[in-house]
């Protein structure tokens, strides 16, 4: 019996660990969206969904937008699609299949590393990106945290 | 005379992309997709025996299940370059391989892109015309969660057409728009859809068919806010279809269509909702119409997506007072897994139901059953 109530408590303090442990996990990272310093463009959540999905093409500068994204692999794509995007990773990636192969949408260019992405927007005033925000340096500006 | 058009064409992408290092982009799509049919039907065209059900998964390209396993209805490799021509300008190509084809090699795409503003793009060339909400990426499986749009809806034996696009874009308020306006024909000579046709009806002594959709007018109004996106399409064409006898003697349909369109997605996290609204109308005298409709709900569950599907076509000719001569439903169930970012693995299930008028020869889908399951991809 005793041996049972045991077993039991462990099954417990296994899940609660487990939960938690997801807990942390979503609270993972908090995204950063980036431009170059000399960019004083306006920004709000449903300005930077629309020019990441190619559906504002500019600035409020009236400069065109050039997009860059994390790879696929790196977590924070995630974060930045669910946060801001407000969909699946697939969900976007399908979105953006259908944009290219109908000929009416470039996806971000992706960057191989923060660093590269950091060095790209810092060398281009009309570049935007995203960031894990505890990473972001004095290269670049953060118009928004999610 | 096309290989050499295809081999010219191919040269050409060649000698402008490398000598002049102009940016040239590849990226492509591709479904793997094997199925079968589950049982049998009486044959409609010999009374007291039975046949394989068969499903016809693409109506243009006459892509069929039937009771034996097949790679070839569906499967699909499509690589796409896009040149760079300068500053506003650029070339793409689309080179499609299909199983139906035995995976040969054609240019099913091809237009210049001119982007005159922000929010003005024309494009002059071949491409899909915007019928259905999901036309223009029909084939791009990876872009919808089903194994396809539902094949009894996206059945008309032209899809693609040369002409020009004009598509601006603005915002009204938080909702972006994009209104399309669009313009051009095709002669599809030796059509496979009605040749198809031409077989079943005619057996041996059938015949070529000449299918000639011209001065396709039309627009297309897309309003997409945070949750949805919606679609509205018209467009008319002049019809001409053609049939070469053996005698060398030939009969002519002429007349018109218009299509009216109503069709989009809703995020309802975790649901999606889809539906597609459709209505044709033939200027023929007999009053022919197509109501059709689908209507989907999707549930977004990690890197899962089960969904339901259910679609209905009909075909009624208002001045005879005759309804139901082809009418069919299907009902689908899937699955759709997100295994890689840029791949998913799908299986889906169709119960087809012909509701087709029997004494006058409509009913000749006849039921079936239908497994498919697949991977698509996109690169």
């Amino acid at each position: 019996m005793l041996c049972l109530f045991k077993s039991a408590k462990r099954i417990v303090v296994l899940g609660l660990s487990i939960i938690s442990l997801i807990v942390i996990n979503q609270a993972f990272a908090e995204v950063a969206i980036i431009v170059h310093p000399s960019n004083s463009s306006s920004f709000d959540k449903a300005t930077i969904k629309k020019i990441f999905l190619g559906k504002s093409k500019s600035f409020s500068n009236g400069r065109a937008a050039i997009l860059l994204s994390a790879t696929p692999k790196d977590p924070i794509t995630e974060e930045f699609n669910k946060k801001v995007i407000g969909k699946s990773s697939n969900q976007v990636n399908a979105y953006w299949s259908k944009m290219i192969f109908t000929g009416k949408g470039t996806p971000p260019q992706e960057m191989a590393s923060t660093s590269e992405i950091i060095a790209a927007i810092s060398a281009n005033p009309d570049a935007i990106g995203y960031m894990d925000a505890s990473a972001a340096t004095s290269a670049v500006k953060v118009v928004a945290t999610f | 005379m096309m290989k050499y058009l295809r081999l010219l064409l191919i040269s050409f992408v060649i000698v402008v992309a490398l000598p002049t290092k102009a940016d040239i982009k590849f990226s492509g799509f591709g479904s793997i997709i094997a199925g079968k049919t589950l049982g049998t039907v009486d044959d409609p065209f010999n009374p007291g025996q039975k046949r394989d059900e068969i499903l016809t998964a693409d109506f243009y390209d006459v892509g069929q299940y039937d009771n034996d396993i097949t790679f070839k209805a569906e499967s699909i490799f499509a690589l796409q370059a896009v040149v760079d021509l300068g500053d506003k300008l650029s070339a793409t190509a689309q080179l499609v391989a299909k199983g139906v084809d035995d995976f040969e090699p054609e240019f099913d795409w091809y237009y210049l892109t001119y982007r005159a503003t922000d929010s003005l793009t024309l494009m002059a060339g071949r491409r899909n015309i915007p019928m259905y909400y999901f036309s223009e990426y029909s084939e791009v499986g990876y872009a919808y969660p089903w194994m396809r749009p539902p094949s009894n809806l996206y059945w008309w034996q032209i899809t693609q057409f040369n002409g020009v696009n004009a598509m601006y874009s603005f915002d009204s308020g938080d909702y972006s728009n994009t209104v399309t306006l669009f313009y051009g024909n095709e002669y599809s000579r030796d059509n496979t859809e009605m040749g198809y046709y031409e077989v079943l009806f005619g057996g041996e002594s059938s015949t070529v068919v000449d299918e000639f959709w011209t001065d396709i007018t039309g627009v297309n109004w897309n309003i997409s806010g945070d949750i949805f996106d919606l679609r509205f399409v018209y467009f008319q064409h002049d019809m001409e279809r053609t049939r070469h006898f053996i005698d060398t003697t030939s009969d002519q349909l002429n007349t018109s269509q218009k299509f009216y369109g109503f069709g989009g997605s809703i995020d309802l996290n975790p649901f999606t909702v889809l539906f597609d609204w459709n209505f044709v109308t033939r200027d023929d005298g007999l009053g022919t119409e197509y109501p059709t409709y689908l209507i989907s709900l999707v549930y977004n569950i990690d890197d899962y997506q089960p969904y339901i599907a259910y679609s209905k076509a009909d075909h009624e000719r208002t001045k005879l007072k005759i309804d139901d001569l082809e009418e069919h439903y299907i009902m689908s169930y899937g699955v759709r897994y997100n295994f890689l970012p840029n791949a998913s693995f799908k299986v889906q299930y169709d119960h087809f139901v012909d509701q087709g008028h029997e004494p006058s020869g409509w009913a000749y889908h006849g039921d079936s059953d239908t497994i498919s399951l697949g991977v698509d991809f996109v690169f």
